[in-house]
């Protein structure tokens, strides 16, 4: 069959419909014409020619609509009309159609926001070619030492005999984050530089847009001093100027010569600003007891995860053998690198997608049941249409089309509210989503939106097509008012319906309430220290200019000097790093007098490096002993303070003071004594029982790592000026980091769950007012319906408040069947989102009573609006209106 | 055999319009009065029957129409057969005769 003639036919059919019309008519007219000419040529008057005429041809309407069905293009013609006369029925109830079409805007714009997210994260490949076939290779450490952990960095002796041993991966590539200050003229800027291995994008099969990747000579120390910058980087500081290549830039005081610019876009590690080459001299090559290399390797093609996984932990337990000093019970664990990016976001996006699909269900179950509260005005025409002979389908498919139209224009509006949403999303989020570039508004996503406001329209227009199509509701119709019987069917719908409201927006509650009562208990939580009035400042010194140990110390005095003579400021101290912050490292350690094990079974304890002040400035308490004082110097004897907890796990009962321990990282210092035991600190939020801690005096231990810690007088934010100054004023090219008040830094490390609670709240609450909009409609159509009856209730003596129960009474009744529904689906529902809880139950005992009771209280709010206005019905008037 | 019946068989609507047609360009009323011809009066087609099939034959491109005068000088929509008309009535022809055919050698089996 010849496509061409049905498409110009179909396209003149749709395009051109007033002439093909008027075609029609005119050849219809001509045959009537002819018809009638012949009748008289037979010798019939003119009148009875054309009689004749007419009632051979049957109609001229009726053989136009018959010529109409036969058309390409008859199916999108009805359609049109329904739409037409749909958008004319909608815009007649200006009120109707607005509540409606902002319930399902909300419900699909938060939808879209949402699944803008989860496709940008779990659903899109990462930006590289081939990236499923790229891994991150941890190793996974001993779990007496690191209960909970389940990947850990690698140590560049074991990374390297991983790299020279496997065959499963095309290339391995070990890279390390790295604080850096570059310096183009002004004071330096703290950059995120990362230092990777030369086959880094190699395996990630991106290479620079302009100039070159590393080289494996540049791997040696003494020829590293090359860099590739990120197209951000590049931007900001070099204004874009491609000339850049070759030219000389200064990082860390040393000058790198800048060799390649990668790609716009290219961010990995997320946020990375700068890459160096990652350089080992001979004995770095063999150290195995330090882990800070992360890995990323690139699968060959014909291998699998599982044979790589294989491969690796047989690699791994030859080398616990052949170094059980330090690789006991270290294996190997390969994870792709989407998972291992997405997977600790997984759980929360998911609840939140949880969360929007329930609050687009509430939005439709409202729609439907606005259009059948609407229908009790449109009963008649409805009637009459079917009376008409159009068929029950007909009538169906037009509900139909209204319903589709709203979510279409719900649609709509809620993609512009997506748009908002998600950059409200990315803004809200601060980092605690990954790879957050990815968000945005694609063609997934809206085509997403496209399925998902179809769906919700053809959802909200359902019931109430079936409900006024069925056959019972239009022979109630013939028999004159008819409303009793139809109205009945329809208020069980209603009904329905409106417990399913309360009932999904009492799981979403539940869920809220139960990340608020988590978030909380975090919030309560004592770190161990005075977070108020407290400004923390890192810095790296640059490894050349301050080689000497000596050198160091001598700055880091020169910077405590000046910030102490800082007016306002009580006391500044230094730390190898912050508590809170999740840094820090732990390190094994012997008890003099008692066995000791090789360092891989060593017992580990956290450990901080600090000067005498630190605990003052953190506002850490002494339980006992001393804290650290000018006499434990280089020259000084050994010494160490440890916290409370791990007092009492080593010497139960006794006092600690005086006993001896040696750090094993720390060999050649010998034994330290225990001078002081301080209260328990918090290292991460999440941690349920204090952490043993030791802390051992900088000037003993110096590094050329340190953050500077004050406690200042007043707001600590406000000496962010000059305490950064006091710093530079020493010497301008060491590029100050992550200056954050501690209460920033507890708020930075709630920050991930403040994002899905704050989200999940605004959900619940979307859900809680359309559930109570809901309530309130039903309860208004009920009191409408029942007009009559109680009117005759209180022509015959009940009272107001009688009236006012009786209608309240059915609210409730709704209100607790829903209630008791919603607790029974969220006593099941709530255990799957256990992780993301802290110190509560799923099935918590406050929140589960506390949040039905404030949806008791609303449906009741609800339900008393229409039944105050029930107690006024005035009987006569009732009486009269039917 | 009532003629009510013939009007409703399916397909030979069609195969009727293509034949009237083969002999030259009709109107409408000519179409209907020529299968009338054609048929010895077996067939009447009520107008209800012939525009729809016109139009829809006139879609899948086997007439074409075009406005010219009528015998009696009235404006009216001429039909005429296309190239892929004129394939589809041989198609339809020899169809029609293999089955004809097939029933009635049916009819005359014993």
């Amino acid at each position: 069959m010849p496509l061409f003639p049905r498409l110009t036919s179909l396209w003149r059919n749709l395009l051109h419909r007033k002439r093909v019309e008027l075609e029609l008519s005119e050849e219809i007219q001509a045959y009537l014409d002819m018809l009638t000419e012949a009748k008289l040529r037979e010798g019939l008057s003119p009148r009875e020619a054309r009689r004749a005429a007419l009632v051979e041809l049957g109609g001229v309407d009726q053989v136009k609509e018959q010529v109409r069905e036969v058309r390409m293009g008859s199916l999108i013609e009805a359609v049109r009309q329904d739409v037409r006369y749909g958008v004319r029925v909608l815009l007649k109830s200006p009120v109707f159609t607005t509540v409606a079409i902002l319930s399902l805007a909300l419900g699909i714009g938060a939808n879209t926001a949402i699944f803008s997210v989860v496709n940008g994260l779990l659903l899109r490949p990462l930006p590289y070619p081939e990236s499923d076939r790229i891994m991150h290779v941890w190793h996974t450490p001993p779990q007496d030492s690191f209960p909970g952990q389940d990947r850990f960095s690698v140590s560049p002796g074991n990374y390297l005999d991983w790299k020279a041993q496997s065959q499963s991966f095309e290339q391995m590539a070990a890279y390390e984050y790295a604080g850096f200050s570059l310096s183009t003229g002004g004071d330096p800027v703290p950059v995120l530089a990362i230092a990777v291995a030369s086959d880094f994008f190699s395996v990630l099969r991106t290479q620079p847009a302009v100039g070159r990747a590393f080289t494996a000579e540049e791997e040696e120390v003494g020829r590293d001093q090359v860099v590739v910058l990120s197209h951000g980087l590049w931007q900001r500081a070099f204004g874009g100027d491609p000339g850049v290549v070759g030219r000389t830039v200064t990082l860390n005081s040393r000058g790198f010569n800048v060799v390649g610019i990668m790609p716009a876009g290219f961010e990995f590690p997320q946020e990375a600003e700068l890459w160096v080459p990652l350089a080992w001299d001979g004995e770095q090559r063999r150290v195995r007891s330090i882990h800070d290399s992360a890995v990323v390797a690139r699968l060959k093609p014909n291998v699998t995860l599982e044979q790589a996984q294989a491969e690796m932990s047989t690699i791994s337990s030859q080398l616990e053998q052949q170094y059980p000093e330090e690789n006991k019970n270290w294996g190997a664990v390969v994870i792709p690198l989407h998972e291992d990016i997405v997977g600790d976001v997984r759980p929360a996006l998911l609840m939140l997608f949880f969360a929007v699909g329930v609050v687009l269900l509430i939005a439709c179950a409202n729609v439907a049941n606005l259009m059948l509260a609407r229908g009790a005005n449109r009963q008649k025409e409805i009637a009459l249409r079917i009376a008409l002979g159009a068929t029950r389908g007909r009538v169906a498919r037009q509900l139909l089309t209204e319903s589709v139209l709203l979510a279409v224009v719900g649609g709509v509006l809620g993609l512009l509210l997506a748009g908002w949403g998600s950059n409200m999303l990315v803004r809200l989020s601060s980092g605690s989503l990954p790879a957050s570039t990815e968000i945005g508004l694609d063609k997934w996503t809206l085509g997403f939106t496209l399925l998902v406001s179809l769906g919700a329209g053809i959802l909200a227009g359902v019931a109430p097509a079936v409900q006024f199509t069925k056959s019972e509701m239009s022979e109630a119709l013939k028999q004159g008012t008819g409303r009793s019987a139809a109205g009945s069917v329809k208020q069980r719908t209603r009904k329905a319906l409106v417990i399913s409201e309360v009932a999904m927006s009492l799981i979403l509650l539940i869920c809220a309430g139960l990340l608020i009562r988590s978030f909380w208990k975090l919030q309560q939580i004592d770190p161990g220290f005075d977070t108020r009035n407290t400004l923390t400042m890192s810095l790296g010194l640059s490894p050349t200019r301050y080689k000497e140990p000596a050198q160091q110390l001598a700055f880091q005095d020169r910077v405590l000097e000046r910030i102490r003579a800082l007016p306002g400021v009580v006391a500044a101290g230094v730390t190898s790093t912050i508590p809170l912050a999740g840094g820090g490292s732990k390190q094994p350690y012997t008890v003099e007098g008692r066995p000791a094990p090789p360092v891989a079974e060593q017992p580990l304890a956290q450990t901080r490096y600090v000067t005498a002040d630190y605990f003052k400035a953190m506002g850490i308490p002494l339980r006992a002993g001393r804290f650290f004082g000018d006499q434990d110097s280089e020259k000084g004897a050994q010494v160490i303070i440890i916290s409370e907890a791990m007092a009492r796990q080593l010497w139960p009962g006794e006092d600690p003071i005086g006993k001896r321990l040696t750090a094993s990282f720390h060999l050649d210092k010998g034994p330290r004594e225990v001078v002081g035991v301080v209260g328990d600190v918090k290292s991460n939020v999440q941690e349920t029982a204090p952490a043993a801690t030791m802390y051992m005096p900088y000037r003993q231990t110096p590094r050329p790592w340190m953050t500077f810690v004050a406690r200042t007088a007043s707001d600590a934010q406000n000496f962010v000026p000059v305490m950064s100054k006091a710093i530079y004023s020493i010497d301008r090219e060491q590029a100050v980091t992550n200056v954050r008040t501690m209460e920033q830094v507890m708020e930075q490390s709630l920050s991930g769950r403040q994002f899905h609670m704050t989200l999940l709240i605004t959900f619940a609450a979307l859900a809680l007012v359309l559930a109570a909009v809901g309530v309130y409609g039903v309860m208004n159509y009920t009191v409408a319906l029942r007009r009559r009856e109680l009117g005759i209730r209180m022509a015959l003596g009940a009272q107001g408040r009688d009236v006012l129960r009786l209608v309240i009474g059915q609210g409730l009744a709704l209100t607790l069947i829903g209630v008791g529904a919603g607790l029974l689906a969220a006593y099941g529902l709530t255990r799957l989102m256990a992780s993301l809880l802290y110190g509560v139950t799923a099935t918590d005992f406050l929140t589960f009573f506390s949040v039905p009771a404030v949806l008791v209280a609303v449906g009741l709010l609800a339900s008393y609006l229409p039944a105050r206005r029930a107690a006024k019905v005035d009987p006569i008037i009732a009486l009269r209106s039917e | 055999m009532p003629k009510k019946k013939l009007d409703l068989l399916q397909g030979t609507l069609d195969l009727l319009v293509l034949k009237a047609l083969a002999l030259g360009p009709l109107h409408g009323l000519g179409v209907s009065s020529r299968i009338e011809q054609i048929t010895q009066g077996a067939f009447q087609v009520k107008p209800g029957s012939l525009f729809p099939a016109l139009h829809r034959m006139e879609e899948a491109g086997w007439l074409e129409s075009s406005w010219g005068d009528s015998e009696n000088n009235r404006r009216a929509k001429f039909y005429r057969l296309t190239k892929a008309g004129r394939r589809q009535l041989e198609t339809e022809t020899a169809d029609w005769q293999r089955i004809s055919l097939a029933i009635a050698t049916a009819l005359k089996a014993t």
